[in-house]
This record gives structure tokens, C-alpha cells and sequence, in this order.
């Protein structure tokens, strides 16, 4: 009886592979990139402000908007981070556009159907609290208070993707930090 | 979480990294890719539309505006072409010695209707400088048609 043979795990090709791929005119490897990202994106752009009610637009846009510039993407950053500063522009142009035709989001907790009551009570005021404070925000500390809590980003990553110094994007984080905690006393 | 109800840092960063999840839950993530691939086979499919193309492309509206330009030029050199010198004609002096009795009566009957070729005008001449058969003619010519 021969031992069986460990099957070689196929390595995930990289976002880079599949940027290169994708170009070349592979659609399933764009597809592959969207399937990748998808989560982290909405997550942000959650964090960020966009409604519930159009995150999958947000989520949608923010990806065709990248495609399309995929070829002025050079690797200062992740593409996951560089997507994220993509979401946050194509945010700011739906916030604009929204001024004009004002809708209330419906609130978290009373979409939520999953979980236990109390917790999931519990949870959504402090996350809407922290979503709340976020709003009020500059735009620069909002995105790196998020980059670094929500999405894990070292400074440096950050400061690639917004076009800024590490030691300014660990200024803006500390400021956001501040005025967060101030806010939730 | 402190005991005052305060966030730490660390309860901050637990907030923050749950933010947004059950949001990003409810987003369907194949959906979204076959969304996306759709959108972007179209773009690439697209014809770009025409007039987008002809407003975008540098060189047909370099040859839109020489077409213009060589059209302007032509016109102009057209009209410079037809235009009134201004210039009188030069006037041939003739010795009247020299005519023959045949050219000299023919010169007189031309000089004695002086009003049968076009009406006179009174820009043409002063008052005082026309015949009383003048005078009528230009009175005539003033008198509105019936």
C-alpha cells in the first residue's frame, strides 16, 4: 500500500495576477477580485456612512470606478486599501448627490432579524453610536480611524493609499480616537 | 469597555472592527461579481457614441476647423473679387474737329435726350442746373404710383 500523496495546494493567484488577468480580458478574474473584496468594501463603506439600502450600489460603483482605472493603480498600496479610497470618493459623490433628494435609512436594529435580542440590541447602539460620531468626523480622520481600527491597516499602507505621511495618518487616527471618545462618554 | 461606561482604546477598536458587518452580511457577494463582470463586458462592448467620438477626436476637429478656415478664406476673396472699385471709368476726350457731319448729328441727337435712357435724380444734379423738361421729368419720377 502506497502512502497516499499530499495533494499540493494550488496557490491563489495574487490581486496583482488577476488585475494582469483581467486586463488581458479575463473576466472571471475581475470577478474573482469582486468575490475577494466584496465583504471588506461594504464593511467600510458601512462604516463609513453609506445607507444599508445602497451599499450594493456603493459596493457596485466602487468596483466599476476601479476597473476602469486599474491602469493608474502602481502598487503604492494593497488593492484592497486602494479600493477602499476608491468606495470612500464614490461615497462622498452619492452623500452630494443624496443632499438633494433626502432619504431616512431605516435603523439597524429594527432591520435585524438574527441573534439574541438584548445582545443584538446592545451592539447596534454602539455601533450606530460609533457610526453617528464617525459622521461628524473630517473625512481624513473618519477613512484613517477606519483604515486602521476597522480594517487592521498599518500606518504606513495607510499613508500610501491617501497620499500622506505615516506620521500624519497616525496623527489623524489619534485625533479621531480623541474626539471618538469624547463623543461616547 | 472602563467602568464608567467609557470606551478604551481596545473596546473602540472592537466597536469599530464590528461596524458595518451585518451590513456586509446582507450584501450578496456573487451577485455582486456577476453584476460588476456584466457592467464591465458592456463598457467594453460598447460602441462609444458618435458624437462623443467626433467632440473627442483631435484630429477630426483639426480638420473641421480648416475646412472653416479655407471656406472663410473663400468667401472673402469672392466678395474683394465682385465688389464696385469706386473708381470711375476713365472718360475719353474726343476733339470734336475731328468728327465727320454723319458723327457730329448723331452726337447731338444723343446729348438732346438726355432723360430717355434712366430717370433723373435730384442727387444726381442741382435744381438749378435742370431744363424745365428735367425739372418735369424729376417731378414725375417723385409722384407716387397709383
Amino acid at each position: 500500500m502506497t502512502p497516499a500523496e499530499p495533494v499540493a495546494a494550488v496557490p491563489s493567484p495574487t490581486d496583482a495576477a488577476l488585475i494582469a488577468a483581467w486586463q488581458g480580458g479575463d473576466e472571471q478574474a475581475a470577478a474573482e477580485l469582486v468575490r475577494r473584496h466584496t465583504r471588506a468594501l461594504a464593511r467600510f463603506l458601512a462604516g463609513t456612512g453609506a445607507p444599508e439600502a445602497d451599499l450594493d450600489d456603493v459596493v457596485q460603483e466602487t468596483f466599476i470606478r476601479a476597473f476602469r482605472a486599474v491602469a493608474t493603480f502602481r502598487g503604492q498600496c494593497r488593492f484592497r486599501t486602494w479600493l477602499l479610497t476608491i468606495g470612500g470618493n464614490v461615497l462622498k459623490d452619492a452623500h452630494r448627490r443624496a443632499k438633494r433628494a433626502r432619504v431616512v435609512p431605516l435603523a439597524d436594529e429594527l432591520r435585524s432579524t438574527d441573534g439574541d435580542p438584548h445582545e443584538r440590541a446592545v451592539a447596534a447602539e454602539a455601533e450606530g453610536r460609533l457610526g453617528e460620531v464617525l459622521q461628524g468626523l473630517p473625512r481624513l480622520q473618519r477613512e484613517v480611524f477606519l483604515l486602521r481600527a476597522q480594517q487592521g491597516l498599518e500606518y504606513d499602507e495607510i499613508a500610501a493609499a491617501l497620499g500622506t505621511t505615516p506620521g500624519a495618518a497616525r496623527v489623524h487616527y489619534h485625533h479621531a480616537v480623541k474626539r471618538l471618545k469624547e463623543c461616547l462618554k | 469597555m472602563n467602568d464608567d461606561g467609557t470606551l478604551d482604546d481596545a473596546g473602540l477598536r472592537e466597536v469599530a472592527r464590528r461596524l458595518g458587518v451585518r451590513a456586509a452580511d446582507r450584501v450578496d457577494v456573487e451577485r455582486t461579481a456577476q453584476a460588476v463582470v456584466a457592467r464591465l463586458r458592456e463598457e467594453r462592448h460598447a460602441p462609444r457614441s458618435r458624437e462623443a467620438w467626433l467632440w473627442t477626436s483631435p484630429v477630426w476637429l483639426k480638420i473641421a476647423a480648416a475646412l472653416v478656415i479655407v471656406a472663410g478664406a473663400g468667401v472673402v476673396a469672392r466678395a474683394v473679387r465682385h465688389a464696385p472699385s469706386g473708381l470711375a471709368a476713365p472718360v475719353e476726350t474726343v476733339d470734336l474737329g475731328d468728327l465727320s457731319v454723319a458723327e457730329l448729328r448723331e452726337l447731338l441727337q444723343s446729348v438732346e435726350q438726355p432723360g430717355a435712357a434712366e430717370p433723373v435724380s435730384w442727387l444726381d444734379v442741382g435744381l438749378e442746373d435742370l431744363s424745365p423738361a428735367e425739372l418735369r421729368t424729376l417731378l414725375a419720377s417723385l409722384e407716387p404710383e397709383t
